[in-house]
């Protein structure tokens, strides 16, 4: 009987102690990835680098916020005054009042970090796996590279002053140190030399539309032109010219549309496609006034409508005018065409985003190598492909201005304007006149946006807030 | 022969009753074994007098004597109950026979019985010894004696006699006790008064004598009355000697209220323990909150025991509709709804650590222990059922304006901006005409009006049309409930089946909730020391939703709020009975009045349904493996099956826009298992020393998993699920996680007035980092039963006091499954117009993650007094609670903007009341049930730098979490006034954040520096009450029963954003009627809270801000009920008992809150962001009748 007692007890417990060893309570997840078993092979590091364009795509990045910081902010798009509610911060951003509160700052900096820290940790970690496709591994190098330098360069003309972070972070505590835009410049420009030196020229198959040599060279010249280093940005861009891989296409109105994607002018462009999978784009809603036949609200809290004042600054036949640029809507009004697209939901549309585009090339490369023959000739160039005859060089105004203007027409609606406002040094000037009605003058227009409160306040005392 | 009916049994504190008997007796029978020496001094308790309380005297015998002797008798009462027994067989005559016949009858009537005409009465001493003890001789006064008085006592519910009553005439010694047939017979002096009869667990009555000397006595079983024991965890405690802070309440207290799940009895009805109905939505959950808010992100939600089985709440198995923002996501449908209220025996809430330090990890939230009933031995079958039927109606509807004060209100707001901004009026402006018409548009856009300055058309020229749209959304509906159970048991078996079906309709047309349950528990006793049990509970509810915790533009669209938005001007349907959606609705108004939805199209063309299955239960055997050592194993096993289909159709136009058919499929299913050996050890040294132990080890596991599919362009409406439209995404997820504890338990009496119980565990939980994964939770207490004190004896206010004090450590495990481990998550990129997979890391990884710690110190006193006419407890508790799991912000250049980590510190403190007095007894019978606690919740650490944690809810950033303040206060600047002159504002300080013009707000400079900026927000109130209380009050006479429940709570705050556009002075929507109290000129102020209305107020009088910060204190008439049993003479035919009631909910509520319920939570999983009101499903006031019959 004191066996049996002595079973019935013991029996239970030896099988729970063993069943319940340490094991027991070490669960890895099994529907998620996760860090410390992720990154070892060839499809981890493609599926991460993926990522990396996703965040491209994300509506705080070109889906949508770099249309309101970088468009909007400008004297294209005018506001309809008088906005409330949720509009009110959008309002404030184009009246240089926004606060360093404001949401769409806030997400616009995180996750632009948050893209970094992919290609951080992609290139800590890609040194040390073993790749079955070593060149595999050298043109995700690449790519890393490449959306890396396009996040600082985004980050550094948006805030100016930034953390330079270079490396994967594995703890909440971590050293943070404000650069100059000088330094993040100096820093993208090396690595977009290595980047090209790792990229393909081109891509078929399901590859297209990823970085390229050509867009690591065209954002190259951009920094550099950024930075003030004219005879650099020559020199890069001019390696675009002359890769043959580029061409203008013939009509301005066939670089839009979904059917004419990733064309021959195209040098990156982010891919968006609509569905609900989350890789639709959100700026079509933000330039077509009337949605809803397409699914979209329309209008709604976006004031994005591209003002009056910018539907006359093209010349007579300018291609890039009513038809080009801008269409009709039912009830005849003028709006950017440029992104009509199918949109089933709101935010969620096939349009892709062409980040840079050979005319851009040009009239870059126009503006490095200066008032000269060659200068001339480029920005005729892309005039002629407009259907314009007359000569640039007889136009009123300088050089400058000239070429200015010819980079308006050419890409509104293409989140230029407010760098190349900044960049000529006429942003404060151009704005102060625009805002004249709103009692803006010139020490109003400010040529940085303000660093996110939300990244003041977790990082107490290691980042200096810009004039507000 | 004698034949022996059975008392009901009802549990009862015996302590409680006349303390005088434990003192020891004299004349003790001579011993018959020798080792049972009794030293003079030993306790011992009278068997007549605690047969009911003590369980070796309650266990049930089976009895078959013939005409034997009592001797014989007496042994084999002794044999069959397993009990020693010790006295002089010399005592009884030989030829004194006995017969009793009973298969189920309790040891203490049968000892009762067998000594029923002898000279003894027998004791039961703490060893579990049968003594005999001489009768005492009834005090004989002869001088007075005058009256013989007879009667007999009646059981009122089942009119079956009571033996054993105590009859005596107050304030005298005379008295006697009924016999086995409820009769008595006393003789009284002349002078006496008044009679009294009192019987444990029945309401003790007092009658006046006057001339009577019949009595016929019907004694009401006592409800209200303490159990003898309580359900702690892993194992049962007596009252009296339990030293932590545990509240109890019984069945009876639950099944008064008909509702659809337990949680909702329990509102008001004890102390510490706060319950919120934050939504009237069916068979939705009630939040519960035990001694406060001790976590900041981690859940709240008190961990819930069912039969021993710790059930999880299993909410990451519900999931949102993937359109919803998740800020308005549907609210949970309850998991514990599942669970049939009438199947639960009684209830008991571990409050204080040294109770719920049992459950180690998961114990901070405090613990609910449910019991469910299960069937008694050697009971015949017994069967009750028990229906109500019901018809609900909106309860506590907002006043809103009609149509004229709307359109009033309207041109107010588009003049005043109008003449703010563009000046029609002067001369000299450049708008300025002098066809400005107040009353229409005449001229307006000619003089540069814009949409902020016109009023729209259907307001200028009114067609009479004054649609009462909240009429349109909120119906009658109806409620039934059907519950039928079977219960009994035999030598060695116990059973208790019981089956419920309910059915209730919402009060917004289209959500119901059903459910089918079954409720099983068996036991058998394989042998004389091994017994086996088996307990089930299986039930199938399914839940119809209507979207109705969401403002006007949730997506799906809340159909309160979108009612609460529309215009009465417009009308709700178009000329051939569709719903106006379009042309001529609200959303065609003009006039800049914000597009809004048609809530009858929410309602009909969007719906969603949840199917929930669960079975859980357990199977347990337990051996006896010595006299005082059992060993337990118990398995659990928890299935929890969701099926949920979401379909938005084809005709619903979103605020106007294009249909966007939408419909997602979802299930999950959750599997949760239990294995748990415990060896329990109870023992007795000497007299002086009692000692219960319990050590056990348990594993528990839980699986998870769920997937849902969504899909969209639906062509039309024939197929509404996911295959009628283009399936355009899908998810799986499968978490898991567990847990390995070690238990140990101790209670200790020592010469019953000094109790001890100290308890240990022990968790290691796959939840928390590799480097800390194992915690321990140690807790003690220390109880002095004072009144078993001989100093304490001669006085008579007093049945029990007992002060008592805990301290100990829980911890709270409620954190995501993979909290420590960083995440990569699935996203997707677009190449060649082909989606690719791309990986995201999406948590940063923190080894170091662990638990968070509450440390709880209680001081309290239990108290019974006027023999148990006052009982009740009184409690003070501090409880601090460290490693707060906080979702800290970190820098966005990690590539994450949040941690989990371990940082900070909550404290908790507060009083507790609980008082039950029976005010009135006798015939006409008033009892009172009090309880009051209060709380206070004050953050004492955050954050590596102590920031305040601001948190964006539905509407922006309006909480702050904040060192010093309780948790999740609301923030924003506050309003002190409004400006009545310009003079006013030139003498304020500047308001960067507006330009105000009279009649806007004017709001506090906080810091003083001469401006209001952002600098000047400030805490503005919080959810968190300060008091809650309840009261219910019962009333019986005869056959008729009465109770009502009045429940409140004091110092809550709501965050009323449903402000923002219902009161906000903009005019674009529909308007709460306060605002025809607006500020309207210098010498028409109105109420001096509502300003001005102005379509685009220079003052941004609608910045986060106090005005939209409401008082959300109440005091509700929560239930009145009515009740009648039937006289016994009209149901002896075919029933035990026949009880009808009625019973009305939710009768009437005192607030000043202007929103339909002053308890609404927007978002309740989120401990930082409590307190929103964003549209929510409206409570409804209940009528109901109900039977309640037992065969």
């Amino acid at each position: 009987m004191n066996k049996l007692k002595t079973l019935l007890l013991v029996i239970p417990v030896m099988i729970m102690v063993v069943s319940c060893g340490e094991d027991f309570t070490i669960l890895a997840p099994q529907s998620e990835r996760n860090v410390e078993n992720f990154y070892r092979t060839d499809t981890d590091f493609l599926t991460a680098i993926n990522g990396a364009y996703a965040g491209l795509a994300s509506n705080n990045a070109y889906g949508r916020n770099y249309v309101l910081l970088h468009e909007m902010r400008s004297d294209n798009t005018s506001n309809g005054g008088g906005a409330t509610g949720l509009a009110e911060s959008l309002e404030r951003i184009t009246l240089f009042e926004e606060l360093p509160s404001a949401g769409e700052l806030e997400r616009t900096w995180a996750t632009a970090y948050s893209t970094i820290a992919r290609t951080n940790t992609i290139l800590d970690r890609i040194g040390n796996a073993e790749l079955d496709n070593a060149a595999l591994g050298e043109r995700i190098r690449g790519e890393a590279l490449f959306i890396r330098s396009l996040m600082y360069y985004n980050l550094a003309i948006t805030f100016g002053n930034i953390p330079l972070q270079l490396e994967e972070v594995t703890s909440p505590e971590v050293e943070i140190t404000q650069v100059s835009a000088g330094d993040v410049y100096a820093q993208i420009a090396g690595d977009l030399s290595t980047a090209e030196g790792l990229l393909a020229a081109s891509y078929s198959g399901d590859n297209i539309g990823r970085a390229t040599k050509g867009a690591a060279a065209t954002l190259l010249g951009l920094v550099e032109l950024t930075a003030g280093n004219k005879a650099q940005a020559a020199t890069a861009l001019q390696r675009v010219v002359d890769s043959n891989q580029y061409n203008l296409v013939p009509n301005y109105s066939d670089i839009w549309g979904v059917s004419n994607e990733n064309n021959v002018e195209s040098i990156f462009e982010i891919q968006y496609k609509s569905g609900g999978a989350g890789t639709g784009s959100g700026f079509t809603e933000y330039y077509s006034p009337d949605l809803s036949e397409s699914g979209g609200v329309g209008g709604g809290n976006v004031p994005q409508a591209v003002n009056d004042e910018t539907l006359t600054i093209f010349e007579g036949d300018d291609e890039r005018g009513m038809g080009g640029s801008f269409g009709l809507t039912e009830a005849d009004a003028e709006y950017l065409s440029k992104y009509d697209a199918n949109q089933p939901n709101p935010f969620d549309s096939d349009a892709n985003f062409i980040v840079f585009r050979y005319s851009d090339v040009l009239l870059m490369l126009a503006e490095a190598v200066g008032e000269s023959a060659q200068g001339w000739g480029l920005i005729n160039q892309v005039r002629q492909r407009a259907g314009l005859t007359v000569d640039a060089q007889t136009l009123p105004g300088t050089y400058n201005e000239i070429l200015l203007l010819e980079r308006r027409r050419e890409f509104v609606g293409e989140n230029k304007r407010w760098p190349d406002l900044k960049r000529f040094g006429v942003a404060q000037s151009v704005m102060a006149d625009f805002l004249a009605d709103e009692g803006k003058s010139e020490s109003d227009i400010r040529l940085l946006y303000p660093i996110p409160q939300r990244e003041l306040d977790s990082a107490p005392g290691r980042l200096n807030q810009n004039p507000l | 022969m004698k034949t022996v009916t059975l008392i009901r049994v009802i549990p009862v504190l015996v302590v409680l009753m006349a303390v005088s008997s434990i003192a020891p007796a004299q004349g003790f029978t001579q011993k018959q074994t020798a080792e049972s020496t009794m030293p003079e001094m030993a306790t011992y308790y009278s068997v007549k007098e605690y047969s009911k309380s003590i369980q070796e005297l309650r266990n049930t015998i089976s009895l078959n004597l013939e005409n034997v002797p009592i001797t014989n008798a007496l042994i084999q009462i002794a044999q069959k109950a397993e009990l020693e027994i010790a006295f002089d067989s010399k005592s009884f005559n030989e030829d004194d026979l006995i017969s009793i016949e009973n298969n189920a009858i309790s040891v203490g009537d049968a000892l009762e019985l067998v000594l029923i005409d002898t000279g003894f009465e027998s004791v039961i001493t703490l060893r579990g010894e049968i003594l005999l003890k001489e009768k005492q001789p009834e005090s004989v006064e002869v001088a007075d004696l005058d009256i013989d008085i007879s009667g007999r006592v009646t059981d009122a519910e089942t009119n079956e006699p009571i033996m054993g009553v105590t009859v005596f005439v107050v304030g005298t010694q005379t008295g006697t006790n009924t016999d086995s047939d409820g009769r008595f017979t006393l003789t009284i002096p002349d002078d006496s008064e008044t009679l009294a009869f009192s019987f444990i667990g029945y309401v003790r009555q007092e009658i006046t004598i006057g001339d009577q000397t019949e009595f016929d006595i019907q004694l009401a079983t006592d409800i209200a009355l303490l159990d003898d024991v309580v359900v702690v965890g892993y194992g049962v405690q007596r009252r009296t000697e339990v030293t932590g802070a545990v509240s109890s309440i019984r069945a009876e207290a639950i099944q008064g209220t008909p509702v659809s799940s337990f949680e909702n009895a329990l509102q008001g009805r004890l102390a510490g323990v706060n319950v919120a109905e934050s939504t009237g939505e069916p068979g939705s959950a009630p939040q519960i909150t035990i001694r406060g808010v001790g976590s900041i992100s981690a859940g709240n939600e008190p961990l819930y025991v069912i039969d021993g089985v710790p059930i999880s709440q299993n909410s990451n198995l519900q999931q949102n509709v993937g359109s919803q923002n998740s800020n308005f996501s549907a609210t949970l449908v309850n998991p514990l709804a599942t669970l049939n209220p009438n199947d639960i025996e009684s209830i008991e809430v571990l409050k204080d650590a040294s109770a719920a330090a049992i459950y180690g990890s998961r114990g901070s939230n405090g613990v609910i222990l449910i019991t469910t009933k299960r069937g008694r031995r050697e009971s015949a079958p017994m069967i009750n059922f028990r229906s109500y039927v019901g018809v609900n109606s909106a309860f506590n509807t907002p006043e809103l304006m009609n149509a004229e004060e709307l359109i009033a209100y309207t041109k107010d707001s588009r003049n005043n901006t109008y003449l703010r901004q563009q000046d029609p009026t002067n001369p000299n402006s450049a708008f300025f005409n002098p066809q400005y018409n107040p009353d229409t548009n005449a001229g307006r856009e000619a003089s540069g009006a814009t949409g902020n300055h016109l009023i729209p058309e259907a307001y200028v020229n009114w067609d009479g049309t004054d649609t009462d749209w909240l009429d349109l959304v909120l119906d009658t509906s109806i409620l039934q409930n059907y519950d039928m159970n079977v219960s009994g048991g035999g030598e060695n078996f116990t059973y208790f089946v019981g089956g419920g079906f309910m059915d209730q309709t919402g009060i917004i047309d289209g959500s119901a909730f059903n459910r089918y349950s079954l409720n099983t528990n068996l036991t058998a006793d394989i042998s004389e020391r091994f017994q086996v049990g088996l307990g089930l509970n299986a039930a199938f509810t399914t839940h119809d939703r209507k979207s109705a915790n969401a403002p006007y533009f949730g997506n799906p669209p809340g159909i309160i709020y979108s009612a609460l938005t529309q215009s009465p001007v417009v009308s709700p349907f178009n000329a051939d009975g569709t719903y106006r959606q379009l042309e001529g609705s609200h959303n065609d108004l003009g006039g800049a009045t914000t597009t809004t939805n048609h809530p009858l199209a929410v309602r009909d063309f969007i719906d969603e349904r949840v199917n929930n299955n669960r079975v859980f239960g357990n199977i347990f055997g337990t051996y006896q493996l010595m006299d005082n050592l059992q060993f337990k194993s118990l398995l659990g096993y928890d299935i929890d099956n969701y099926q949920r289909s979401f379909y938005q159709g084809t005709q619903f136009f979103y605020r106007g826009g294009a249909p966007r058919p939408y419909a997602e499929s979802s299930s999950a299913q959750g599997f949760n298992w239990l294995w748990e050996n415990t060896m329990n050890y109870q023992t007795t040294l000497g007299e002086d020393h009692r000692l219960n132990a319990i050590v056990g080890f348990t594993a528990q596991k839980q699986n998870d998993e769920r997937n849902r599919v969504i899909a969209q362009n639906f062509p039309d409406d024939q197929v509404k699920t996911v295959n009628g439209g283009q399936i355009t995404g899908g998810d799986q997820l499968i978490e898991e996680w567990s847990l390995v504890s070690y238990l140990a338990r101790i209670n200790y009496v020592f010469k019953d007035r000094y109790l001890l119980t100290g308890t240990i565990r022990s968790d290691r939980s796959s939840r928390f980092g590799p480097n800390n994964q194992t915690g321990v939770f140690p807790s003690g207490s220390l109880g002095w039963l004072m009144t078993n004190e001989s100093f304490m004896q001669d006085q008579t206010i007093f049945n029990e006091i007992k002060p008592r004090v805990s301290y100990g450590v829980t911890g709270n495990f409620l954190i995501p499954n993979y909290g420590s481990i960083g995440l990569i998550s699935s996203s997707n990129y677009v190449f060649s117009d082909q989606l690719v997979s791309a990986a995201v890391p999406s948590t940063l990884g923190n080894a170091a993650l662990t638990w968070e710690t509450t440390h709880q110190f209680n001081i309290g006193l239990d108290y019974a007094m006027l023999e148990d006419r006052i009982y009740g407890s009184f409690d003070y508790y501090v409880s601090k609670t460290t490693d707060l799991l906080l979702e800290v912000n970190i820098p966005a250049v990690t590539g994450f903007t949040r941690a989990l980590t371990n940082i900070g510190e909550v404290e908790n403190s507060g009083f507790e009341i609980q008082v039950t007095s029976r005010n009135m007894v006798g015939e006409f019978q008033w009892s009172t049930d009090f309880n009051f606690s209060t709380n206070k919740n004050e953050v004492l650490a955050l954050g590596p730098e102590g920031d305040a944690i601001l948190v964006p809810g539905a509407a922006g950033v309006r909480h702050i979490t904040e060192i010093g303040s309780p948790i999740g206060s609301y923030y924003g600047h506050r309003v002190i006034g409004i400006f009545n002159t310009q003079e006013e504002i030139n003498n304020a300080p500047v308001d960067r954040l507006g330009t105000p013009t009279p009649g806007d707000f004017q709001f506090e400079d906080v810091n003083g520096d001469g401006v209001i900026d952002n600098n000047d927000r400030t805490l503005i109130g919080d959810y968190h009450p300060d008091y809650a209380w309840g009261i219910t009050n019962r009333f019986n006479y005869k056959n008729v029963d009465f109770s009502f429940f009045f429940q409140g709570v004091e110092g809550r705050d709501v965050l009323n954003l449903t402000s923002r556009h219902l009161r906000n002075g903009e005019a674009n929507f529909s308007s709460y009627a306060i605002v025809n109290n607006r500020w309207r000129s210098p010498s028409d102020p109105g109420n001096g809270i509502d300003p001005k209305a102005e379509r685009a107020s220079g003052g941004n009088n609608n910045r986060p801000s106090s005005y939209q910060v409401e008082d959300g204190s109440y005091i509700k008439l929560k239930t009145i009920s009515l009740g009648y049993t039937l006289p016994q003479q009209l149901i002896s035919n075919f029933a035990r008992n026949v009880r009808l009631y009625a019973t009305v909910t939710n009768v009437a509520i005192w607030t000043d809150y202007i929103g339909f319920n002053p308890e609404v939570n927007l978002s309740q999983s989120s401990g930082l962001t409590p307190g929103e009101d964003y549209g929510a499903y409206p409570l409804s006031r209940a009528f109901q009748v109900g039977i309640d019959i037992s065969f």
